[in-house]
Formats: structure tokens, sequence, C-alpha cells
């Protein structure tokens, strides 16, 4: 068994890098401190009593950009090379969703539409 | 490590080479063989169904064994012939297409094939246990709920190990074509068989997890006491139906697809021309594999989902028609003009535009919500299936069996022989099934196990029996080329049909285990025929001869497969005769093993994904002297 031929890297392939994960670790804290706000009001309109319907339409949408931050920053789908994976996010997203209202439709409220 | 030498090995040897591969080109054949003889298996089951319906009033077959024949015919034919035997092409001849040394995840593409393999062994062995699957091979599930006995356990135990392997070599196939395309072999430039594969593997990606939801709900209720699907216990036997179908119809994509690119290669070969309207092909392609997705409640119109729902899905079908017309017309115009050479593939390939047509317009007709009420369960239906599995997907793999086969073995098959085959064949298909569509407008149910004296079926049914009798003589001479093809073994050289097009006719037979000294260089569509055009001949090289990585052999993926094929049998038997059991088995007596089996299966299974994942193995390299020798060799060989 041969071990994986790999070349050091230089000094300043190393430096550039280093730059771009520093960059990168305060775009993850960032996002995540805002998902942290999110959440945080969502609890707050909770424990505030609002207008229910109100607080889960806007729940509805937070959890939404929370979904996107998600997959655009902690998962990397904002980085290069990742079309196809957006692609079958999206295209799979579309066929669950048709799915899902199908089942609610014809399945479980059971009246022929 | 390396198999490139042709040493002569023992038997133990080679068996063991072949459980421990990670070859895409010896996994092809694994599924070759495993594909072949499950073939022959639901052929023969075909056979006793038309032995038994050849008379009126027959008693060959009982009523309950007969239901069991038509469920496993079924279920082998999509699941363990249909599907595994286009992987076999697919597996040898999409890596070489590409210009790519091994698929994108070998270890994966081996633990696929003996998912399979074994998946198929545990439910055929229903038949020596108990009595095998009797709820069709749709297995609805107020017919499977019911059904007592072992036998739909083993429908569902056995179809999630093999869907779990297929699902697997759908990934497999996705990133292997996205990511490991030669320099210069950019979408557009990708071979047509290419192509279906990458558009069949989306769709196994986005299908087959409907179908394991559907089973482990089926497996659940049946093994181990849930109400998914009791009525009585406020279950809804519908949501099986719907699942199953969600898979189900991107399912015959997932077969029709490649059927097609395996005869877009045989006509763009035997016209000699370019294929017509390659870009508008492509565009069919991925149209038909988005709009099977939308479809399935066409197999569901007479259970009540309403007319606007019917309405919806209804259009939605016909609109299929449309990308596949597209098709149709593209290959009459590849072949119109072209300098054509009746070899036994092209014999298929032209065969199959009529058939499958003919297939296509039946259902068209059945699309029409309100007629589908008429065909509904007649053998009508029957025969438009079986024109499109059998005049689509039969056919190609008949035809690609012919064409890919030098690739694969190295040899030729006989072309007298297999146009033989061929008639046989051809005749027996239109025999069979053409007088089918009659019997359902007559008012023959499917599914019957006999039918009465006089009620104007008899001729049409012998008819059809004896049709099926010719294509199994086709099959056996098949076999008998087969065999004398072997034991010949007269090897031929690369290119061996003259007017090969596409990168997998440009390298040496039999295939390096390397495949490619070089990585090639793409110039444009029909890589090779360019080269024959306006280059040399020969490929250029993209990159210099170097040392490069291959992976090393592993028994892993066997024993993992074995682990859950073990955990299964624990599985089957761990409701018998338990008071909150189901009653189909609550009978039975209790098998206070099964549990163990199940704990034991599993950890056999866990443990080996543990080894895979804490034991480092990088592969090797196979080294530049090698290469160089190989191909000085092969220079050699060529003066």
């Amino acid at each position: 068994m041969a071990d994986l031929q790999e070349k050091p890297m230089t000094e300043t392939q190393l430096r550039n890098l280093r730059r771009q994960r520093t960059k990168e670790m305060r775009l993850q804290l960032t996002g995540f401190s805002f998902m942290i706000f999110l959440t945080f009001i969502a609890f707050g309109m909770v424990a505030l009593e609002f207008d229910p319907t109100f607080i889960m339409g806007s729940v509805m949408l937070f959890a939404f950009i929370q979904v996107v931050l998600q997959f655009y920053y902690f998962m990397h789908m904002k980085d290069k090379g990742h079309d196809f994976a957006k692609l079958f996010m999206i295209v799979g997203m579309y066929f669950a969703i048709a799915f899902c209202v199908t089942f609610i439709y014809i399945v479980w409220i059971g009246q022929p539409i | 490590m390396s198999e490139a030498t042709a040493k002569k090995r023992g038997f133990g040897a080679t068996i063991w080479e072949y459980m421990t591969t990670v070859d895409h080109k010896k996994i092809g054949i694994l599924y070759l063989i495993a594909g072949g003889l499950f073939f022959a298996m639901g052929g023969i089951e075909a056979m006793l169904i038309r032995l038994q319906l050849a008379v009126p009033n027959n008693d060959f077959l009982s009523a309950g064994l007969f239901n069991e024949v038509i469920t496993m015919h079924g279920t082998t034919m999509i699941f363990l012939a249909a599907m595994p035997l286009l992987f076999a092409f697919m597996n040898v001849i999409v890596p070489l297409q590409i210009g790519a040394r091994d698929m994108a995840f070998p270890f994966m593409n081996a633990l696929g094939v003996w998912l399979f393999i074994l998946g198929g062994i545990f439910l055929n062995l229903s038949w020596f246990m108990g009595g095998a699957p009797d709820a069709g091979w749709t297995s609805y599930a107020s017919l499977s709920i019911a059904s007592p006995g072992h036998g739909i356990d083993f429908y569902a135990l056995g179809l999630q190990i093999t869907g779990a392997g297929t699902l697997m070599t759908g990934i497999n196939f996705v990133t292997t074509i996205i990511t490991m395309r030669a320099p210069g072999m950019t979408y557009m430039r990708m071979p047509l068989f290419t192509w279906t594969a990458l558009v069949a593997g989306v769709l196994i990606v986005f299908a087959f997890p409907p179908l394991t939801v559907g089973l482990f709900l089926l497996i659940f209720d049946r093994m181990f006491g849930s109400n998914f699907f009791l009525v009585e216990a406020g279950g809804n036997t519908i949501i099986w139906e719907h699942l199953f179908w969600i898979f189900g119809h991107p399912e015959v994509y997932i077969l029709i697809l490649p059927a097609f690119g395996i005869f877009s290669e045989i006509f763009a070969t035997f016209a000699r021309k370019r294929l017509f309207g390659y870009s508008a092909m492509v565009f069919a392609t991925v149209l038909i594999g988005f709009f099977g997705f939308m479809v399935w409640a066409h197999h569901m119109f007479t259970v009540g989902l309403g007319p606007t729902a019917n309405a919806i899905f209804a259009l939605a079908t016909m609109a299929i028609a449309v990308p596949t017309g597209i098709k149709i017309f593209n290959w009459i115009f590849t072949i119109w003009g072209g300098s054509i050479e009746f070899t036994t593939p092209m014999m298929y390939a032209l065969g199959f535009i009529p058939s499958f047509v003919m297939g296509g317009v039946t259902g068209i007709m059945q699309a029409v919500a309100p007629a589908d009420y008429q065909y509904h369960d007649s053998y009508f239906i029957v025969a438009h299936f079986h024109y499109v599995i059998v005049g689509g997907v039969v056919f190609a793999l008949l035809a690609g069996l012919h064409y890919y086969w030098p690739v694969i073995f190295g040899t030729m098959l006989s072309d007298k022989l297999g146009k033989v085959e061929f008639w046989l064949f051809f005749v027996g298909f239109h025999l069979t099934f053409l007088i089918q569509h009659f019997l359902g407008l007559w008012g023959m149910p499917r599914r019957v196990f006999t039918y009465l004296d006089g009620q104007g079926y008899n001729a049409a049914n012998l008819i059809s029996t004896i049709g099926a009798l010719l294509m199994a003589a086709a099959v056996i001479v098949l076999v008998i080329n087969i065999i004398m093809t072997v034991a010949k073994n007269q090897k031929v050289g690369r290119d061996p049909w003259g007017d090969g097009r596409t990168l997998e006719w440009s390298i040496p037979l039999p295939v390096p285990y390397y495949n490619y000294a070089q990585i090639p260089l793409v110039r444009g569509l029909d890589a090779f025929w360019i080269e024959k055009k306006e280059g040399n001949g020969k490929m250029l090289p993209a990159e210099s001869v170097e040392d490069f990585h291959m992976p090393n052999n592993s028994i892993i993926p066997f024993v993992m497969s074995l682990g859950l094929f073990i955990a299964s049998f624990g599985a089957l038997y761990f409701a018998s005769g338990k008071e909150w059991a189901i009653d189909a088995v609550a009978d039975l007596p209790v098998k206070p093993w099964a549990f163990w089996l199940l704990v034991i299966g599993l950890a056999i299974t866990f443990i080996s994904m543990i080894t895979r994942s804490f034991k480092d193995d990088l592969g090797y390299y196979v080294t530049k002297e090698e290469i160089l020798r190989d191909l000085e060799e092969e220079e050699r060989g060529a003066k």
C-alpha cells in the first residue's frame, strides 16, 4: 500500500489560505449570531403573546431564512462547484412539495377534488 | 495486486477476486451474471403463467401458486433482472465512455452489487421457506397486510436490501459522470448512453427514497406491530399506493432511458452517421426524467382521486409523449440516408422502433382517464406494459449484450445465431402480446389464474402461449451462442465492429484493468470517430505517462451485505406468533431466536462499517514502468 503523494504548500499559498479561513470564520460567526437573533425574536413574540396568526407567519418566514442561511453558509452552498447540489436540492424540494400537496389533498383530507 | 498480467489462476482465487473486486468492469460482469440468472428465473415463471393460461379451466398451477408466480415474475423481472442488467452495461461502459479509470466510489459500487445479489437471493428463498409473496409486484397494502405467512415479508425485506444497493449505485453514477469526465468532454459532448445513465441515476436518487419509506412502513406494519396501513387501527392503505407509484413511475423511466441510450449508440454506429438532433435528444431525455415524477397517479385513476386530480395527471402523462416522439423521429432521421449495416444489435434497434411506438400509443390511450376505467385491470394493461418493457428494455438488453459483448469479454457473439435469436424473439414477442390487447378489450381481466370455456378467449390465449414459447426458444439460442463463444474463446482486437464512435471502442481489448494508460483528450462528440476522420485513428493523450492511483480490493462490501441478509431473517420471523402481530402471522409458531438473529446480523453490518471507517485504505499506485511496458507490448501486438 502506498501513501498518498502530496506536495507541501508554499509560504504564499499558506498565507492566502489562512486569510481565507479567517474571513470564512467571520462569516460563520455573523451568520450564527443572526440565526440566534431570529430564534430569540421568535421566542420573544410567543412570550409577549402576539397575535397567533402573525406569529405563525413570521416564524415560518424566519424558519425559511434560517434554512437558506444553513445551506449557504454552514453547508457551503455559496462556494463554487455546488451548482449540481443546488439544482438537486431545488428539484428535490419541488418534488417533495408536490408529493406533500397530493398527500394532504387526495389522501388525508380524503374529499376527491 | 495487479490483475493485468493474464496469469492462470485457480478457481478459488478467481471466486475470491470477484468477491472482493472493486473494478467497475468485474462488478459489471457480476451484475450481468446475477441479473442473467434472475432473468432466467423470471422467464421460467413467465412460461409457467403462459402454460397455465394456454387452455381454459387449466389446473396446471393452483390459484394460490399462480398468484405467487405472477408476483415473483413481476418483481424479479423489474428489480432483479431488467435494472441489474442495465447496471451491468452502465457499470462497464459509462466509465470507459467518459474516459475514467473507475467509478467515483469503487467500494460503494461493490457494496451495491452485493446488496442486490443477496437481496435477490433472499427474495427468491421465499419459494423454499413457506411460500413466495402473492400480492402482485405492486403489493398493495390492503392485499399484502392480509396475505398469510411470510411471503410478503420476503418481498419487503428483499426489496429493501436490493433497493439500498440500487440507491448507492444511482448516487455513484451521478457522481462519476459529473466529476470524472476526461478533459474536453463537456456535458454536450457526452455520448447519449452516458447522458441517459446520468438521468437514470438522478431518477434513482429521487425515486428510491419513497420506495424505501413505503417498504419500511410495510415492514413495521407486518413485523413490528405498527398501524400505518391497518384500516381498523386508523391506518390508510392508499398511502402505500401513492408511495409505491411515486417510486414506480420513475422506475419505468429508470429502465427505459438507459435502453434509449443503448439504442442511440447502436443507431449511430451501424448507420455510420452522427446521431441526428443530439441536443434535442439530450433535452428530451432530461424532460422525460422530469415529467416522470409528475404522473404517478395515472396508475391510480380508478382509486377515486376525483376528476380534477385525474385530469391533471392525465394531462401530464400525455405531455410525456412529446419528448418521446422527438426521440423516435431523431432515431429515424439518424438511420435515414445512413449506410446501414444489419448486425444483430441493429436488427434489435430497428425492431424496437415500431414495437415501442405501439406500446407508447396504448399508453396515451390509457392516459385518457375516463377511457382508463374501461382498460383498468384488463389484459390491455398487460399488453401495454409488456410492449414498452419487452419491446423497449428487453430488446435493448439483448441488443446491448451483442453490441457490448466484445468490450466486456473480449470475444464476439456469433452474428448468425444472433439473427436467429432476433427473429424468434421478435415474432414471439408480437405473437404473445399483440393478441393480449384484444383479450383485454374483449373483457379478460388480468391476474386471473384461469378462465371458462366458451367466452371467446381460448384461441387468443393459445396464440399468446405459442408466442411465449418462441421467446423462450430465442433465449435458448442466445445461451447456446454464449456457450459456443465462450468455448471458442476467439479474442478480438480494438474496435471489433469497425465503426465505433465513442471512447469505449478506442481502448485495446481485453480492456486493461486500469482502462486508460493515459486519459484521452476529447475533441468533440463521438470522440473516437473524430480521431478516425481527422487524426490518425488514435486518441490523443491528455496527460503524460505517470503513476496513477487505483483502489484496493476489499471483502468488506460482501460482509456488510451478508450482515443485512442475516438480519433480514431475524426481522422476518420476529413477529411470528407474537400476540401483537397482525393476523397473517399471529398463528405461526414463535421463533425466540429471531431477535438474536436480527441483532447479530445488524452487528456484523455495523462492525464492518466501523472497520471500513477506521482502517485507512489508501489504495495503490500503478507505476509508470508498468504502463510503459503495457503500451510497448500493445504496440508490438498491433504490428
